[in-house]
Parts: structure tokens; C-alpha cells; sequence
């Protein structure tokens, strides 16, 4: 009878373009696969099979994103017809800027969650995160070696979220991967293997406040929807050009969508999470998030703004400006007043998103038709994410490292003339910091002169002064810092451990790129440069 | 009639937002953004049904499995604090390590 | 075909908007008015319910069927498991940090009000197309299509997120058992080699003093001497309510023997048993009631000459055994 009612379905299966996909499918493969490894290995190898296996895959991903890169195959050339690419993952240039960007600075977090030697042979995790902190369940777990190597394949599924969240290019999609990318690091905030109850206490509040958030998201995209009749970001576009007496609804969506995205950059007002989430929670993951959630937040807000909202510029421009300017003042100002470096690095990056907030204003020069040696909103964006990621997990490491009676010392004063004991981690400090302050011959410097060129010739110049002036106020917390490091009195109960071998090859890898970029910006900037325009789904 | 549903959506998404900034509770700010995603479905489903196409639909679809996801999420982290707190005032076995 | 199964429902579709309306507002005034969580999730319940019937109305059966099974059937009743389990008073899991952000959220969501109050008001204007065409084939049907074809990447996404949900439940709440369970065996040997070495008692402890007037197992048990036997009350309860006084919980029995004494037509009945309760120690007048001479008074009589006097002074420990009920 059933057979009789129901048509037998006309479905013609999907044609998807599993090449263009292949760095998102190895990422999410890896990390279903790390699942599998929780299953059915030894827990004695566990930790060495989910380390290996998560580092080939990145490695991988990175491999065939750089393979492809300005190949036909990315659809740099010719547009993306509707079959080609179902699911509207839009797999442009941008797109495999961020992922390329994403997947690299993923690598070092997971080497620094890789990392034992510094914190005696055990890593930074909780050994069970089910036992109740202080309990002797713990102490026994401890004893026993235990460890929670899910966090190698949480991570990979929070990668695989952002790099999907990169991509996406309709609302919905948006929204599956805002809470991919979210919801593993909710769970990865509470696993901190000392002062846990903090830790815990960090990941509530990152949850309840993220999960608020999306909900804001959610809300702005249904309001889209309501106003478009799609969440293709292209439609949502064609429509505003069509001019409508609804735009009322366009305008409440977006400012609902912004603040979504607005709270994963962690922009003021919304940015009450940052300091205690990055306090709280473990430091290599603190590093992952900074960054990453950083990177992935920042392109979907260009690719959203840019592409679906690219015509209603005049109204989102000022929005983002005056948030810039608000974010750039507070962040610095409270970052100055810290007396713990994992804070002061969260405030440092609420600033920092105050400059890429000031990128993102000077929308205007989106189009190319750019001079040689110019850069365009989203190289700038771009160039200014690599300086500001390689910096800030170099600062994180190094938090890693610094430690009194076996765990980290994140107070500033444990801080002092540690920099002049330890000339190399003086020097670790002290070209992350003056690149993440942008003083020149560093990364940062060329970054925010970008962000900052871009601003002004997207005709706010004011907002571009605001900047600078801005980044004297910043600059103040690093220099702050590096005088704790380099001219004050040191304290002997604090240790410096030396790192181990995936700690030193982050502290090289940033360490050399923070100058190298610095120094010779040209390749990168055109590495970037070659791929900065976001390609429109084409619709009949 | 249409947008009737609109403002019953932006009603309860209000009383959510508003519960959500003045309870202490975790459980019930939790409940509170899910009050918010239903009033999202709500948007979603009927204005499926204004523009006559199912793509609100399937989104709130999404929603829910998003929701119930994030839920597993949640509960666990607060089920998690909850041992932690209460056990320092009532298990015996309690080292504080501080 | 489908279309006719809905066809009831369509007809009131104001009518239907208008209830579901009004005890969705209701029920969402209710999730955030409550002072307990267990009535928000049941007035969220309320909530999704009214939804279910609004989706319903909106051609929109699928979501009608999922919304009551999985929203409020799983979903829902996740978090009312995770209250029964946390207690109903979680007055430990505040979120008591956000201090400076209280006030600067309180002004965005001011200007949220106003934005989105702004934004949709007589916003659509244009009457609604209806789903008639898009659900020709059948609803569910049709959101399949979509599924599977336009959205089929996101759906493949959200295995990543049911994955993350199960490992995280595993993670957080999961703790592995590290020394292997105690069976009945070694339970017992323990039992014996702590008799042996320290002395402690062997057998079961003593069950709680459940009097007559208390239905509480926060009443301990006295000792022949009067003192509460603190093994009688199990830790947890003993750490909730405030400790017994022994005195005040022998005090109806000891009033109830003056009473008898007072009264002098005490049966010899009454005399005989009232040595051997816990709380006569107490009572000076105990040893004096054999004396007193047979009475023509029935054995009813006892009983009801307690009542009088009972009621005011053993209110006192009657009245703290609610409150210490009242919270589990």
C-alpha cells in the first residue's frame, strides 16, 4: 500500500567535485578516523598514533592545497557553474587562502598539544577530565598515565568547521560551520590539566556566551532569508539590487549576522569572553583559538559582507568603522592594565581585531585593478592574519614554557628578567612582540601598513589615523611586557623549561617568519595577492 | 497576516535575549538560547511558507540537529562543573589541590 | 494527496496562529520568569508544542512530526534529566564573572530590541505563495530533494557535529574506571579485617528513626541514652539539614509519658512499654508510672490524650524537616 501512495522518487544524485573539496575531506577523514583510533588502539599508543595521524593529514592538506594553487582546478580562471559544486562550498581563491592559512597554523597548535617534554613527560591536558578536580580518581588517572587524546581529532573537527565556515557560501552552510568549528572547542576549553575548576568555568562561559551568539546568527540569517527568499549569499545580493521597500529586514539581519560573527572575533562589545576563555583554558589551545577561530571568523565576515552584502556597503562601512575604532581603544587600554600574560594576550588580540575590523572598512578596493605592488582589502587581511597568527602562537608557546613548581606561571611578575636569563627566549619574546606591536622589519609592521593603506584609500583616512594613533596605545602593553622581561629584577622560583622538539620547531617557524615577512613582505603578498578575489556562485 | 509571524518570532527571540542577560542560572540561560533558536525556526518555517519554497524548512531541519548537538555539548559541561562544585562540599575525597 | 491530510488543519490557520501564539508568549515568559529550572523546561515544553502546531499550520509536516519527537521528546527531555540530576537547586552553576559585560550586554540588547522591532514591523507586506507547489510531491519528499541535493555537503558536515556531541558526552562525563570494581567478596573481607584491626562494626548500620510524627530520613535514631546515633542518617542528608536535637526529638514521647503520668487513669499497658522506648531515660517521671494504681480508662484514651499538648511544641521539628524536603 505504502509502495502505491509513494511516487518512486526522480532524485539525480549530486555531482560533487570531491578534487576541489579534497582539503576539507582529508581534514574531516582524519578527524572521524582519530575517533576510530580512540576505539581500537592501545591507550599506551593512542597519544603517538592521534599525534602522527593528525600531522600527516594536515600535511597532506596542506599539500594538495598548495599543489592546486592557481590551477585551473581552483576555478581561478573560469566561473563555477551550478553543478559543478554542489552545497555552494565555494572553493575560490580566498577560499584557499584561508584554508591554506587555517590548515598551516592548525599544524603548529596541534604540535604544541603534542608537546610533553615541557610539562615533564605529560601534556597539557587534563589525565581524565570526567574526575572530579582534586579528587584521588584524578590523582590515580594522573598516576596511571592517563590522557585524553580525543583532543587531537576535536581539533581536526573544529579545523574542518572553520575551513567549511571559509567556504560557505550561503547562510546555512554558514551556520553548520560556525558550530563545527565551535562546538569541539567548547569542549577542548575544559580539558586544562591544572586549576581546573577555572578551566571549567572558562568553557561554561564560552559556551553559554557562543552558543548566544549563534543563536544571534542564526536569527540574522533566517531575517535574510525572510527578506531574500534564499541563504544563497548571491541571491541575498541580487535581491538588494532589486531595491525593496523590506530593506528594514536586510538591515536587522545584518546587524544580527555581525554580531554572531563580530563575537568570534571577539571584537568590542562582544568580546567579555576572551580574557577568561583564554586564561581558563589549556595554552595550546588557547594558541588554536586565538588564531584559527581568529582567521576563519574574519574571512566569512569578508566573504559575507563582500559578496552577499557587497551592494549595501554604505550602510555596514560606518558599523564596522566605529567598531574598529571602539575595539582598537579598549583593547589596549584594558590589555594595559593586566597582571596576567595569558589575559594580556587576549586582550592583544581584542586589538588586533580592531585593526582587521579597520581592513575590513576599506572595502572599497575590493575590484581589482590594483597597481602593481598594491594591496587589495582581502591580501591585506590576509597578509595582516598571517603576522598577527605567527606572533601570537609564538607568545603562546612561549607561555608554555615559562613555569614555577610544575605548572605555567602566567603571572606577569614571574615574568621579570626572564628574557635576559634566557637570551634566546628573550629573543623569542622580543620579535613576536614588536611584530605584533608592528614596529618595522617585522611581519606585523608590513601587515598593518597594509590594513592601514587599505583603510585610507577606501576613503577612510580618519579611521586610518585612529589606527595609528591606536597602535601607540597598543604598542604601550608590548613594550610593558618586554620591559618585565628585560629589565627587571628576575625571580628564581620560576623556571624556564626548555622546549621540546615541537615546541622549538613553532618557536623557529614563527620566530623566522615574523622577520622573514617582515624583511622581504613581496612574495607573500603576492602569494596572497594572486588570489584575493571571491568568485559569485552563477545563478540562472 | 504574513509578518504577524515575524513578530511573534521577534517576541519570543526578545524574551530569550532578555533571559539570557538577567538569569544567573545556567540551566536556564541555556534555556533561554533555546528559546531563541525555536524563535529562529519559527522564522524559518513560515517564511518557507511566504516565499513557497522549502529551503526554511530544511534550515530549521538543520537547526534542530545543531540544537541537539549543542545540548549534549552543554549539559555535559555543566553536569561536569556541577560534580566539581557540589563534591567539594559533600565527597569526602577531596584533596583541593587549589 | 498530502495536501488533503493537512487539509483540516489549513482551514484554521488564524485561529490556530492566534492560540499557539498566545501560549507561546506565555510559555516563554514562563522559561525565563521561573525561579526553578524544572518549570522553564516544562514551560519551554509549552513552547515547542505551540511551534509544532504553528509548523503544522504552515504546511509544514515533517517539521510538525520532528519538532514534537526530537525537540520536545529528546531534546527537552535531555534537559530535564540533566536537572533531575544536578538538583533542582543549582544555585552552584552561576555564572558569577560577568560583571563589566552586564551592563554593556544589557545596552546591546536594548539596541537589539529596537533594531529588530524597527526591522520587521509591517516589513512583508506581500501575500504569502504557500508551499502548495513546493510539497506537490509530497513534503517530506521535497525537503529530501533539498537535502540531498542542494544542502547535501552540510548534511554530510553535521556527522561532525553528532561526533563532536558523543565525544564530548564521553569526555566530560565519563570517568574511567581505574581500580576494578569491588565485588561482594572482597566487600565482605574488607568488612571483617576492619572489625579485626579497628574495631568498627561489622554488620549493617542503623536504620533512621522514622518515628510516628517524622516521615523524614532526616531524623536520626537515639541511642538507649538519649544521644542521636550520627551512623543512622546517611552523609548526604546529614550535610543538608541542620543536625537533630536529641532533646527536642524526644520531647513528644517525654510529654506524652507526663501527659500519661499526669492523667491518672494511665493504663498498665501504656506503663510497661514506656520504659522500654529510647527517649524514657530522659523522663524523670518514667520509673513512678508502674505505681500508679489501674484506671477505668480504654486504651483509645492514650492516644488522644496526647494530641492536645503535641501539637505546639513538636511543631518546632516537624516544621524544618519540609525545608530540608522541599530542596531535594
Amino acid at each position: 500500500m505504502t509502495a502505491a501512495v509513494l511516487p518512486l522518487l526522480e532524485f539525480t544524485p549530486p555531482t560533487i567535485d570531491y578534487v576541489r573539496l579534497l582539503p576539507f575531506l582529508i581534514v574531516m577523514a582524519a578527524a572521524c578516523l582519530g575517533v576510530l583510533v580512540e576505539a581500537f588502539v592501545r591507550r599506551a599508543w593512542r597519544h603517538e598514533v592521534q599525534v602522527g595521524l593528525a600531522l600527516v593529514a594536515l600535511v597532506c592538506a596542506l599539500a594538495v592545497i598548495v599543489t592546486g594553487w592557481g590551477s585551473d582546478a581552483l576555478g581561478l580562471a573560469d566561473p563555477i557553474g551550478p553543478d559543478q559544486l554542489v552545497g555552494s562550498v565555494m572553493v575560490d581563491g580566498p577560499t584557499q587562502v584561508f584554508w591554506l592559512m587555517l590548515v598551516l597554523f592548525a599544524l603548529l597548535s596541534v604540535c604544541l598539544m603534542a608537546e610533553r617534554r615541557v610539562y615533564a613527560g605529560r601534556n597539557a591536558f587534563a589525565p581524565m577530565a570526567a574526575a572530579i578536580p582534586g579528587s584521588r580518581a584524578e590523582a590515580e588517572a594522573d598516576q596511571a598515565g592517563l590522557e585524553h587524546a580525543e583532543v587531537f581529532p576535536l581539533t581536526l573537527f573544529s579545523l574542518s568547521g572553520m575551513m567549511l565556515f571559509v567556504a560557505a557560501d550561503d547562510l546555512l552552510l554558514m551556520f553548520v560551520g560556525l558550530e563545527i568549528l565551535s562546538l569541539p572547542l567548547y569542549v577542548l576549553a575544559a580539558l586544562a590539566r591544572h586549576r581546573r575548576l577555572v578551566s571549567q568555568e572558562a568553557a561554561l562561559k564560552y559556551f553559554l556566551l557562543g552558543a548566544a551568539a549563534s543563536a544571534i546568527f542564526l536569527f540574522g540569517a533566517a531575517l535574510l532569508f525572510a527578506y531574500a527568499g534564499s541563504f544563497d549569499f548571491d541571491l541575498i545580493a541580487l535581491r538588494y539590487d532589486h531595491g525593496a521597500a523590506a530593506d528594514r529586514l536586510l538591515w536587522a539581519g545584518l546587524g544580527l549576522i555581525l554580531v554572531g560573527l563580530l563575537f568570534k572575533i571577539s571584537a568590542v562589545p562582544f568580546h567579555s569572553w576572551a580574557p577568561d576563555t583564554y586564561q581558563g583554558a589549556p595554552t595550546p589551545v588557547t594558541a588554536f583559538m586565538a588564531v584559527c577561530t581568529k582567521i576563519a571568523a574574519v574571512a566569512a565576515l569578508l566573504r559575507l559582507l563582500f559578496v552577499a552584502l557587497g551592494a549595501a556597503r554604505w550602510t555596514w562601512q560606518p558599523i564596522i568603522a566605529g567598531l574598529a575604532v571602539l575595539t582598537m581603544l579598549v583593547g589596549p587600554l584594558l590589555g594595559a592594565v593586566q597582571h596576567n600574560v595569558k589575559r594580556l594576550l587576549a586582550y592583544s588580540s581584542v586589538a588586533h581585531a580592531g585593526f582587521l575590523l579597520t581592513g575590513l572598512a576599506g572595502a572599497l578596493t575590493l575590484q581589482s585593478g590594483l597597481t602593481e605592488g598594491q594591496f587589495g582589502a582581502v591580501s591585506a587581511i590576509s597578509f595582516y592574519l598571517v603576522a598577527y597568527g605567527l606572533a601570537t602562537i609564538a607568545c603562546f608557546a612561549a607561555v608554555t614554557l615559562v613555569q614555577s613548581g610544575g605548572r605555567e606561571a602566567t603571572e606577569l611578575a614571574a615574568w621579570s628578567g626572564l628574557g635576559r636569563r634566557h637570551p634566546w627566549f628573550g629573543l623569542v619574546m622580543l620579535v613576536s612582540l614588536l611584530s605584533l606591536a608592528g614596529i618595522p622589519l617585522t611581519a606585523g609592521f608590513v601587515g598593518k601598513f597594509a590594513i592601514f593603506t587599505t583603510a585610507w584609500r577606501g576613503g577612510y583616512w580618519w579611521l586610518a589615523l585612529a589606527g595609528v594613533l591606536f597602535s601607540l596605545v597598543a604598542a604601550y602593553v608590548y613594550v610593558r611586557l618586554l620591559v618585565t622581561l628585560f629589565f627587571r629584577p628576575s625571580d628564581d622560583q620560576v623556571e624556564l623549561r626548555l622546549p621540546g622538539p615541537a615546541t622549538a620547531v613553532v618557536l623557529t617557524l614563527t620566530v623566522i617568519g615574523s622577520l622573514a615577512f617582515g624583511l622581504v613582505p613581496g612574495p607573500l603578498a603576492d602569494l596572497l595577492g594572486q588570489a584575493s578575489v571571491f568568485l559569485r556562485s552563477v545563478h540562472g | 497576516m504574513t509578518d504577524l509571524y515575524l513578530i511573534l518570532a521577534v517576541i519570543l527571540f526578545n524574551v530569550g535575549l532578555v533571559g539570557f542577560l538577567i538569569r544567573r542560572n545556567a540551566l536556564i540561560i541555556f534555556m533561554s538560547i533555546e528559546l531563541m533558536l525555536n524563535a529562529s525556526n519559527l522564522v524559518l518555517v513560515s517564511m518557507s511558507h511566504v516565499h513557497g519554497v522549502l529551503d526554511g524548512q530544511v534550515a530549521a531541519f538543520f537547526v534542530m540537529v545543531v540544537a541537539a548537538a549543542e545540548v549534549v555539548i552543554g549539559l555535559s559541561i555543566i553536569v561536569t562543573i556541577f560534580r566539581a562544585r557540589r563534591s567539594t562540599s559533600v565527597d569526602n575525597e577531596i584533596l583541593l589541590k587549589g | 494527496m498530502t495536501g488533503a491530510v493537512w487539509a483540516p488543519l489549513l482551514s484554521g490557520v488564524q485561529v490556530t496562529f492566534w492560540i499557539c501564539a498566545v501560549l507561546a508568549i506565555v510559555g516563554a515568559i514562563g522559561v525565563i520568569a521561573s525561579s526553578k529550572p524544572v518549570y522553564s523546561a516544562l514551560s519551554l515544553a509549552l513552547v515547542m508544542l505551540a511551534l509544532a502546531v504553528v509548523y503544522a499550520s504552515l504546511e509544514a509536516g515533517f517539521l510538525f512530526a520532528v519538532q514534537i519527537i526530537v525537540y520536545t521528546g529528546a531534546v527537552l527531555m535531555l534537559f530535564l534529566f540533566v536537572i533531575m540530576l544536578v538538583g533542582v537547586s543549582t544555585r552552584e552553576t552561576l555564572v558569577d564573572t560577568l560583571r563589566g559585560h552586564r551592563l554593556a550586554a544589557g545596552l546591546a540588547g536594548v539596541g537589539l530590541v529596537a533594531l529588530l522591532t524597527l526591522g520587521v514591523g509591517q516589513a512583508i507586506t506581500a501575500p504569502a505563495v504557500g508551499l502548495e507547489a513546493a510539497n506537490a510531491g509530497g513534503n517530506v519528499e521535497g525537503l529530501a530533494q533539498l537535502i540531498f541535493h542542494r544542502y547535501v555537503v552540510a548534511f554530510e558536515a553535521t556527522a561532525a557535529l553528532l561526533i563532536t556531541a558523543a565525544v564530548a558526552a564521553m569526555v566530560l562525563a565519563h570517568p574511567k574506571r581505574l581500580r576494578p570494581k569491588p565485588d561482594q567478596s572482597v566487600r565482605l573481607r574488607r568488612r571483617v579485617e576492619a572489625y579485626v584491626e579497628q574495631g568498627v562494626h561489622p554488620g549493617a548500620q542503623p536504620s533512621s528513626g522514622v518515628f510516628a510524627r517524622h516521615n523524614s530520613i532526616a531524623t536520626p535514631a537515639l541511642l538507649p541514652d538519649g544521644s542521636v546515633a550520627p551512623e543512622s542518617i546517611s552523609a548526604t542528608v546529614a550535610s543538608r539539614v541542620p543536625p537533630a536535637d536529641p532533646a527536642q526529638l524526644g520531647l513528644p514521647l517525654a510529654q506524652t509519658l507526663a501527659a500519661i503520668e499526669g492523667r491518672p487513669g494511665a493504663g498498665p499497658v501504656d506503663a510497661e512499654d514506656s520504659p522500654s522506648s529510647p527517649a524514657s531515660p530522659s523522663t524523670p517521671s518514667s520509673p513512678a508510672s508502674p505505681s500508679s494504681p489501674a484506671s477505668p480508662a480504654s486504651p483509645a484514651s492514650p492516644a488522644s490524650a496526647v494530641d492536645p499538648p503535641g501539637p505546639a511544641p513538636a511543631a518546632s521539628p516537624d516544621r524544618s524537616d519540609p525545608e530540608g524536603g522541599s530542596d531535594d
